[in-house]
């Protein structure tokens, strides 16, 4: 299928590309350090936090805390989350402006392929490349599972929220590309467009109100429940919403070019 | 009694194709008929619309009305037909500059639709017949322009399109560069490929085109057999419509 095509294309330019590499490799390093200040948090509280009747343990001071600060209320400054919503923007920046801009787009469309296989194999690509940090992401957190007690359900939960969000990230890095003419402009503008996704409900939850369409909008709302262990087809859906929205309106800006020129 | 055979339709049909740019008309009312094995050098001075009738051929751009049939079929309602039928070289040969000679073919192959093992036929194929085995490990970053567009021409090539579109395909190339790329093309005819070669040069029309068309303005102006010793005559042709046409205009 032509999509795949896309897609192989796509990763094997991001696997060659110096850049997929040092962000993957600088990421990795925050958050082995990040696990280190955690881990070492956890040990120095852990006899207090023993002696508690369901008190919190490894899972969620330290496995689901690699996830998000922001979230779970950790101290330390980026977790997956926060990372994810300043790497994703410049991993998609190149995906369709880089292409416009360096000429290679037409060569696309004069494949024969439509501007639904191309932003979807594109989309797709990055979303492996996501993947694939993810799984070296969590191995870490994961390589203490046989020393400490891990609930599996609630991680495995806390994972699925991670890689929807990063997901919703892509979809948003990929559209934005899809509309902007330089790879530049089209990092800044995911990175405004995540950041006002995650933080669009910041003003009402410091009012004090916890629900309303405002809080229904921001990503970190559905997130919140899935870092939680819960997992709830309402917010599967808002991310599955959200990615829809992102990818369909990237199609249409990306069908246009062919009628623009 | 054996039927006639009915007549295989014309590789490209274009019938009155227009398109507006940047506000003005920069094709209007084209038709143009290419058959299997013809050579058609499309002459045109800049801004003739040249690029813009490549462009809507080749599947980059949509007309804004008008048909385009590609072995009689719809190419506008079926653009995935360019897939198979179509191979085209843009003028500057484009490229992704991280991948190697051989991953290009390899990329364009797999984009129209080539699996398995047929990939490295194709891609070896085009190796050869291009003479680019030795730059086949090298990143396109680092190619001469001259090797950028053999690079281009060789994924124009790889599936055995029907027709193909070259935009200035001798652009940066040496003497002996050109003269094997006109060897290559009237070899390709001969195997009943169609040609459409947009150039400035009019020495490049009249050494492989069979057939000749001049673009001014958007319009069509002139659609002629070319026979050989035609230089001066097509030179003439092209300099009293370019220069008449702009007379005109002014």
């Amino acid at each position: 299928m032509t999509l795949f095509a896309v897609t192989r294309l796509e990763l094997r330019r991001l696997f060659v590309r110096p850049l997929g590499w040092i962000i993957a490799a600088l990421a990795l390093a925050e958050l082995g350090w990040r696990f280190a200040l955690l881990l070492q948090i956890f040990l120095l509280n852990q006899v207090r936090l023993a002696a508690l009747p369901d008190g919190p343990g490894y899972t969620d001071l330290v496995a689901v805390r690699m996830y998000s600060s922001f979230i779970t209320g950790s101290p330390l400054p980026f977790g997956v989350i926060e990372l994810a919503l300043l790497l994703v923007p410049l991993l998609t920046m190149s995906t369709l402006a880089g292409e416009r801009s360096a000429g290679t787009l037409p060569l696309l469309f004069a494949s024969g392929l439509s501007a639904t296989r191309i932003l979807l194999g594109k989309y797709l690509a990055v979303l492996i490349w996501l993947a694939l940090w993810l799984l070296l992401a969590l191995a870490i957190p994961v390589s203490l599972a046989h020393g400490a007690r891990l609930d599996w359900g609630m991680f495995a939960a806390a994972t699925l929220g991670s890689f929807l969000a990063l997901a919703v990230l892509a979809a948003i890095g990929v559209a934005a590309s899809a509309y902007a003419a330089h790879p530049a402009v089209a990092a800044v503008a995911a990175l405004m467009l995540g950041l006002a996704l995650s933080c669009i409900n910041l003003g009402a939850q410091l009012a004090g109100v916890s629900n309303g369409f405002v809080n229904w909008l921001a990503m970190s709302t559905h997130q919140e429940t899935l870092l939680r262990g819960l997992v709830s087809s309402a917010d599967i859906v808002w991310f599955l919403l959200a990615i829809a929205v992102a990818l369909a309106l990237g199609i249409q800006r990306l069908a246009s070019d062919r009628e623009r020129g | 009694m054996n039927a006639p055979k009915p007549a295989s339709p014309p590789v490209l049909q274009l019938e009155d194709l227009v398109r507006r740019r940047a506000g003005r008309p920069a094709v209007r009312q084209l038709s143009l008929t290419l058959q299997a094995g013809q050579v058609l050098g499309l002459l045109g001075v800049n801004g003739a619309g040249k690029s813009t009738t490549l462009a809507m051929i080749a599947g980059v751009l949509l007309p804004d009305s008008g048909s385009i049939r590609l072995q009689g079929g719809d190419f506008l309602e079926h653009p995935e037909l360019a897939a198979r039928a179509i191979g085209w070289l843009p003028e500057a040969a484009p490229l992704w500059p991280e991948l190697t000679v051989r991953e290009h073919l390899d990329a364009h192959a797999r984009l129209r639709g080539i699996r398995g093992a047929a990939v490295v036929q194709a891609r070896d194929a085009v190796l050869e017949r291009l003479e680019l085995n030795d730059l086949a490990r090298r990143l396109a970053g680092v190619l001469s322009q001259g090797q950028r567009q053999r690079l281009g021409l060789a994924c124009a090539l790889l599936h055995r399109p029907a027709l193909l579109v070259l935009d200035e395909p001798a652009n940066a190339l040496d003497p002996v560069q050109v003269a094997a790329l006109r060897k290559l093309l009237r070899e390709l005819a001969s195997d009943g490929t169609a040609v459409i070669l947009s150039t400035h040069q009019l020495t490049e029309v009249t050494a492989v085109c069979d057939r000749v068309a001049i673009l001014h303005e958007g319009t069509l102006r002139y659609d002629a057999p070319l026979a050989a010793d035609q230089h001066a005559a097509l030179e003439k042709t092209f300099f009293d419509i370019a220069v008449n046409g702009r007379a005109q205009a002014a």
